[in-house]
């Protein structure tokens, strides 16, 4: 059968249909998954059930078309590389391990049923918006993707710091989306395009930029570093990763980030790693700047945190910092964006284990999990201790982790590319960071259990995204020679 | 020799393997777990045997290399391989652990505190020691080195005494510190392998045929060489753990609040994770940068021993005497290690093994009389030979072994780095001599506290001696403290090649003279 039959409207190719599949499938997806959920009594089961068997037909979809040849659509705003695709399904995994989390937490916190396909609303969102290097697209992507988690955030209704967080998240949101599309419109007015492409081949035709690009670019970097969560763009994120519920704060943590950052990653690499345009070294100067000061802020404000969720929000700052140093020395070097990718990748899985366990012993409605609840946890539950301890030994940077791998590449590529001074206030930072990390396994097995000490809540999606993430997490630590094989092999 | 080609693997995962039983054992048989680890340690130090037996000692260079690929991409395998200069501190670690295990029984079975997590993390320990110590290949070795500190971290914070977590932080955030810098270091060596060989490689034969630019000329042009800062971050990280004063401070704490068995492993092997670096890695590899600062770190090892010694001697409490002791001793190895002269180089080996024993003993001795007594203080002991004899001899050898007098294994460590050292740097070694009397001092001064004098405490009627276990222990210790004492040559020679070859490459290399 002809596939102009089957989709008379679209004239795609067979290749192209089979590179664009898992996209239409997340979203039939979530369309269907809404629909389940309106089921009175089993509602939010249905839509689990259905969001979690369509996720995975896109998993699957996904991993047939990843070595084939770059496809480009829609006038060349849509491009889908071996790179491209493998970042996709890598938010694919993050948006399953997030599904299963969200199962049974869901009644606990009182979320509604929609969530399941908001989530895939926004896994769309993000596919789109690693996959394109339009301008305008990717607003539009960035909308579908935020849109969606504003409304995840404030979906826990019975809890006011939700209410509060999905406000500050949704206020300031619109403002960093409202700088991205005057931006883009600012850079359109002095290049005249919306292409990435068009508009580094634009630069390079001239040394002189007119101050109104400049303008524009600088709104579209404030942009991004804001939904980045960059010092000193990075107000909004620890009261919204307290607020949120906990599996939402997951899903936000590694899969907003992951996007977000790969997005950034492009936009840097077109429009500020130009090296014809002398003007643009204040931008990337300012990238410099912007990775030190992330590292020392949020590493040294993490201290101070007594509130789990809380200090996993500082300390995503500074990781972001890790991370614009890895994307600083791309300007200078080769090789460093599958770094990045690596150390996004596992980060994340890293990032949803740990929320998992937080899960697994908040309390309904709780804002927060304080330290002093998780003291003896360890003890009294030996294997979710330990899972924990695993998590934050990987955000660490310790071996036996897959932090450790991700944190090697990416500072190992740094070095190769001459930045040294950056390595070295990120390794000083992440000693900082060992100290906050160790503080909770302090607590966790040191101390002894009180009467305020968190009990555990039977919850199975939780228990079964934790244990996932831990089994990945150590594989990857231990034998990570497949992984990096792969993501060298898409490089090429 | 194909058939022991994966030994070294075994030896060090086998550990892991008890491990996984001990984890799997159910709750009802929790008192037998101290019995699984002994046959662990027991069955490592069988394998430890047969790796002596089967080492060529007429062979310099590294022998019974396994080899798997492991990141490629990136230049680093899992290599291990051994040679001279690990075989003797992989025998110490293999002995020294049945050891801690017997001479750390608990009495009663009831006052088991969370046994199954201590036994993994003592296995989980065993494990990283023997990592570290036959890892060939730099990434390997870091990995190793960073694995140690978690089942530490857990003993001394978990099963530590009062003060234990601010112990067990400042133990893991020293160690931290220095290592993150020692990584950045071999970013930056893994970089300059892979301009050079168009591959990095992390292999230790590989890293060590880079030449790092060097230029001694004054010292403005030596801290603007790269190997200069190279060797620092690698020494940094190394001394943090050696400890060299002053990186010093973590160490009592440590010590002190560690249970019995946490502090036999710190002062018998960890420490020597940083002296086996040094000469491993940051002397061969940075030679240059190494003798040219030589004379700081020998200055710091002269103090460190008399400032250990004086210490020690100030102490009321009898584990952070030994603790500050053992700052003294390692003093001697890094007088040792920077002397470059031939001697010397093999005293510090030497040296590294009988510090082991010995302080490993003392820490023992501590845990013996805290567990029958409940306390550490100097002062509140005396006149214990009448009640507890054999402990009394037990004690006294140890003490022997520490104050290094001849005929025991401290002798053979602490007079050849003496003579070496003396040859090349005589005025220092006058004040490191010093350290030697003062170490008869304090620790003399320690037996008669507890053993000697009029006996002041009343609840001496249920202080019972060396239970046979505690005795085996000490049976052993004592078997090697005079065997080496008198037989050095059995216990060391298969290390001579390594350390003849070792020696004269370093000083052909840096030493104008060449002596």
């Amino acid at each position: 059968m002809d596939i102009n039959t089957v989709f008379p409207l679209i004239p795609l190719t067979k290749l192209e249909l089979l590179n664009l599949l898992p996209l239409f499938t997340i979203s039939f997806g979530a369309l269907f998954s809404l629909l389940a959920g309106t089921h009175k009594v089993k509602g939010h089961g249905l839509a689990f059930i259905v969001s979690a068997i369509f996720l995975i037909c896109a998993i699957l979809q996904g991993m047939f078309p990843l070595f084939s040849s770059d496809i480009t659509l829609l006038g060349g705003s849509l491009t889908f590389s071996p790179f491209t695709k493998t970042a996709n399904l890598m938010i694919m995994i993050f948006a399953l391990i997030g599904i299963v989390l969200t199962y049974g937490h869901d009644h606990k916190e009182g979320l509604l049923a929609e969530i399941y396909s908001l989530i895939l609303f926004s896994t769309a969102g993000m596919i789109l918006m690693v996959s394109t290097t339009h301008l305008i697209m990717m607003f539009i992507a960035l909308e579908i993707m935020s849109l969606a988690v504003y409304v995840m955030v404030a979906m826990r209704r019975n809890s006011r710091f939700s209410a509060e967080a999905g406000l500050k998240y949704f206020v300031l949101g619109g403002l960093a989306s409202a700088l991205f599309l005057y931006g883009t419109a600012l850079v359109f007015g002095a290049l005249g395009s919306f292409e990435l492409l068009a508009l580094e081949s634009a630069l390079r035709m001239s040394a002189h930029q007119s101050f109104i690009f400049f303008i524009g670019l600088g709104m579209i970097v404030v942009a991004m570093l804001f939904k980045v969560g960059a010092f000193p763009f990075h107000g909004w994120l620890p009261d919204v990763y307290q607020g949120a519920s906990t599996n939402v704060t997951a899903f936000m943590g590694a899969a907003v980030k992951f996007t977000a950052f790969l997005a950034f990653a492009k936009i840097a690499q077109y429009l500020i790693f130009v090296d014809t345009v002398p003007a643009l070294k204040w931008f990337q100067f300012f990238i410099w700047f912007i990775a030190a000061a992330s590292m020392i802020y949020g590493n040294f404000v993490a201290i101070a945190q007594n509130e789990l969720k809380r200090m996993l929000a500082f300390s995503t700052i500074a990781h972001t910092g890790y991370l614009l140093l890895g994307l600083y020395a791309m300007n200078i070097g080769e090789g460093s964006v599958e770094s990045i990718l690596l150390y996004l990748f596992f980060y994340a899985i890293s990032n949803l284990g740990a929320f998992a366990v937080i899960a697994l012993f908040e309390e309904k409605n709780q804002k927060d999990l304080h330290i002093e609840q998780i003291a003896g946890l360890g003890i009294k539950h030996p294997i979710l201790g330990t899972l924990l301890t695993i998590f934050l030994l990987s955000m660490a940077g310790i071996p036996l982790t897959s932090g450790f791998i991700g944190k090697y590449g990416l500072f190992s590529s740094a070095v190769n590319a001459g930045e040294v001074h950056l390595v070295i206030i990120a390794v000083l930072t992440s000693v900082v960071s060992v100290y906050y990390y160790l503080r909770v396994v302090i607590y966790l097995f040191m101390k002894e259990s009180t009467l305020d000490t968190a009990k555990f809540q039977k919850l199975k999606g939780a228990t079964i995204a934790a244990f996932i993430s831990a089994a990945a997490t150590l594989q990857f630590g231990l034998f990570p020679k497949a992984i990096i094989h792969f993501i060298k092999m898409i490089g090429k | 020799m194909e058939t022991t080609s994966c030994l070294l693997t075994w030896i060090i995962f086998s550990p892991m393997l008890f491990a996984l039983v001990a984890f799997l054992t159910p709750s009802a048989f929790e008192g037998k777990l101290r019995t699984i680890t002994l046959i662990q340690t027991l069955f490592s130090a069988v394998l430890a045997i047969v790796l002596y037996f089967n080492f060529d000692g007429s062979l310099a260079g590294p022998q019974m290399a396994h080899l798997v690929a492991w990141l490629p991409e990136w230049g680093i395998n899992y290599l291990v391989s051994i040679d001279g200069l690990s075989l003797p501190l992989v025998m110490l670690t293999a002995f020294i652990s049945p050891v801690a295990i017997l001479g750390t029984w608990p009495s009663k079975d009831g006052e088991l505190k969370k046994e199954k997590f201590f036994v993994m993390m003592l296995m989980f320990l065993q494990t990283g020691m023997y990592g570290t110590f036959l890892a060939s290949d730099l990434f390997l070795f870091y990995f190793f080195w960073e694995v140690v500190l978690i089942p530490m971290f857990f003993l001394i914070g978990v099963w530590g005494g009062k003060e234990r977590i601010y112990a067990t932080v400042k133990f893991f955030l020293y160690t931290m510190v220095g290592s993150l810098l020692m990584l950045v270091a071999i970013f930056y060596m893994l970089k300059t392998s892979a301009a050079q060989f168009q591959e990095p490689n992390a292999a230790f034969v590989s890293l060590h045929s880079l030449h790092f630019a060097f230029d001694g000329t004054s010292l403005m042009s030596a801290m603007a060489s790269p190997q200069t800062w190279l060797f620092l971050a690698f020494a940094l990280a190394f001394v943090i753990k050696v400890p060299m004063v002053p990186f010093h401070t973590w160490l009592p704490d440590a010590h002190v609040q560690a249970p019995t068995v946490g502090s036999v492993f710190l002062a018998a092997v960890l420490l020597k994770l940083g002296t086996y670096g040094l000469m491993r890695i940051a002397i061969p590899f940075f030679p240059e940068a190494a003798f040219y600062f030589k004379d700081f770190f020998i200055i710091m090892g002269v103090i460190g021993i008399i400032y250990g010694a004086f210490c020690a001697l100030g102490q009321t409490d009898f584990k952070k005497l030994v603790a500050y002791s053992s700052v003294s001793h390692m003093g001697f190895i890094m007088v040792g290690l920077f002397a470059f002269n031939k001697v010397a180089f093999a005293g510090s080996l030497y040296q590294m093994i009988n510090h082991g024993i010995s302080a490993g003993g003392l820490f023992l001795i501590v845990g013996f009389l805290y567990e029958r007594l409940h306390t550490r203080n100097l002062n509140e002991f005396g006149g214990l030979s009448k009640t507890v004899p054999v402990m009394a001899i037990a004690f006294m050898i140890m003490t022997l072994s520490s104050v290094a007098l001849p005929g025991t294994n401290g002798f053979v460590g602490e007079f050849p780095i003496l003579l070496g050292a003396f040859q090349v740097q005589p005025f220092y070694v006058l004040f490191a001599g010093t350290g030697v009397i003062l170490g008869a001092v304090y620790a003399l001064k320690a037996y008669q506290l507890v053993m000697l004098g009029p006996q002041t405490r009343t609840d001496l009627g249920h202080l019972h001696d060396l239970n046979a276990k505690e005795i085996v222990a000490m049976v052993i210790l004592a078997i090697f403290i005079f065997g080496i004492g008198f037989f050095p040559k059995t216990f060391f020679g298969k290390s001579d090649a390594t350390l003849e070859q070792y020696s004269d490459s370093i000083i052909g290399r840096v030493v104008p003279n060449g002596h």
